[in-house]
């Protein structure tokens, strides 16, 4: 009975519940891969059935149960953290503010009756079970199939698209790096302040934008102030340690 | 000697694993649709559950010829195969919301259900029970709606969704009100010992 000292000693546990049949280990990889949902699962029944196999006496009784400790805990902070509300929130606006009683109050209504629309449901399948239609299967016949043209435009949505990428074919070549423009602003300011009109003067539009961005740099780094008297002005940048 | 109408309709309806529509049993038997009609009618009565094994119903906007219920066991013993599990909870939950508040997208039904559905969703896709009937062309990156399939009517025995009870019926107005008072009243409570 005892399993071979493998570090798999739960292979041998089997487990027997509504959702799931077979061997504990794979319960545990299809619950990893979100085959099975976690709250589906009774942990409460597990536990038991773990419980009712244990042997005391087999010689690897301590691995089993240290084992079996380690993945049900894990399987309870992994099921209370799926049911936690705060886990589950949307990243926009609407659901990341806290709701209002009011709010509250008409999402646990809507719920409640979806609730009882799925007990309803549960008892109506319940007396439906047991039909059986005719096992005879005709095969499609090419060109005869009945195609809707909305579910033909979704499965080939699903299986070509992609993000656009932005077109990129106006963009040359790299010529121009930040550090190379944050290196002739501090060279500028060696002299003193200096404006941005003075610093970029005969530069082309392409440097002009990337010395502006390599003096934002600069400022965020505390080596350059940036001073602009009115908005839309002009702008000077004046040295804010004796190395820049 | 051609055969009678009903026997026309009652062959298709045996090689078909899938209700058949009133439009296509005519189509199929060349018969009116008034004729076929007719013909259902002798077949419901003599595919009666108190008095055959087969039994006629009318699921899904069709008609479907199924083994009877109370036969169901030597079924299964003679296919070597057990019923189906039933769903579970959850999945009954995403039903009742591709049903009643469909077609809606994944996350809708997550947010209803409070947490996250994909699995279930999957699940039940696999099954055939829901499907994507369409996309939410106004949400970012057009999410896929979802709505109960043909399979689904045929399991609740349902001929369409009109044969459901309406949600608001399912809840008496009196526990919606405990519901609402339970929850005002506690968020209420801190500011009545602060006062």
């Amino acid at each position: 009975m005892s399993a071979p000292s493998t570090g798999r000693s739960l292979a041998d546990f089997t487990v027997e519940l509504d959702v799931y049949s077979g061997p504990y280990e794979w319960l545990l990889a299809l619950v990893l891969k979100d085959e099975l949902e976690i709250f589906e699962i009774p942990l409460r029944e597990l536990v038991g059935l773990y419980a009712g196999s244990r042997d005391p006496g087999s010689a690897n009784a301590l691995d089993r149960d240290t084992d079996f400790a380690g993945s049900a805990a894990a399987l309870i902070l992994l099921k209370s953290r799926t049911l936690s509300p705060a886990l589950e929130a949307e990243p926009d606006d609407e659901d990341a503010t806290a709701a209002s009683p009011e709010e509250l109050a008409e999402r646990l209504q809507e719920y409640l009756k979806i609730r009882r629309a799925a007990e309803h449901l549960r008892e109506r399948f319940a007396r439906a079970s047991g039909h059986y239609p005719s096992a005879h299967a005709v095969a499609p016949k090419p060109g005869r199939l009945r195609i809707s043209s909305d579910r033909l435009t979704l499965a080939g949505r699903r299986a070509f698209s992609r993000l656009v990428e932005p077109p990129v074919r106006h963009l040359g070549p790299i010529t121009v790096t930040l550090q190379e423009l944050a290196g002739l602003i501090r060279a500028g300011l060696l002299r003193g302040p200096v404006s941005y009109e003075d610093l970029t003067r005969g530069m082309d539009r392409l440097r002009s934008a990337v010395a502006f961005a390599a003096a934002l740099s600069l400022a965020q780094e505390g080596a350059v102030k940036l001073l602009q008297a009115e908005p839309l002005g002009d702008l000077t940048f004046e040295p804010l340690d004796p190395g820049a | 000697m051609s055969p009678a109408p009903e026997h026309l309709v009652e062959a298709v309806l045996l090689v078909s694993p899938r209700p058949v529509r009133l439009g296509d049993l005519a189509s199929a038997t060349g018969l009116s649709e008034p004729e076929t009609e007719a013909a259902l009618e002798n077949l419901s009565a003599r595919y009666a559950p108190e008095g055959s094994g087969i039994v006629l119903r009318a699921v899904a906007g069709g008609h479907l010829l199924s083994t009877n219920p109370a036969c169901a066991g030597v079924v299964e013993r003679f296919r070597e195969e057990a019923r189906p599990a039933p769903l579970s909870g959850a999945a009954h939950e995403v039903l009742a919301c591709a049903l009643y508040l469909g077609p809606l997208t994944r996350g809708a039904v997550s947010r209803v259900r409070g947490v996250n559905s994909d699995a279930v969703i999957r699940n039940l896709l696999e099954r055939g029970l829901i499907s994507e009937v369409g996309a939410d062309r106004d949400a970012p990156g057009a999410p896929a709606l979802l709505g109960v399939s043909d399979d689904f009517l045929a399991a609740a025995d349902a001929g369409s969704g009109e044969d459901f009870p309406p949600l608001d019926s399912l809840v008496s107005p009196e526990e919606l009100a405990r519901v609402r008072e339970r929850l005002t009243s506690t968020e209420e409570a801190p500011d009545e010992r602060e006062g």
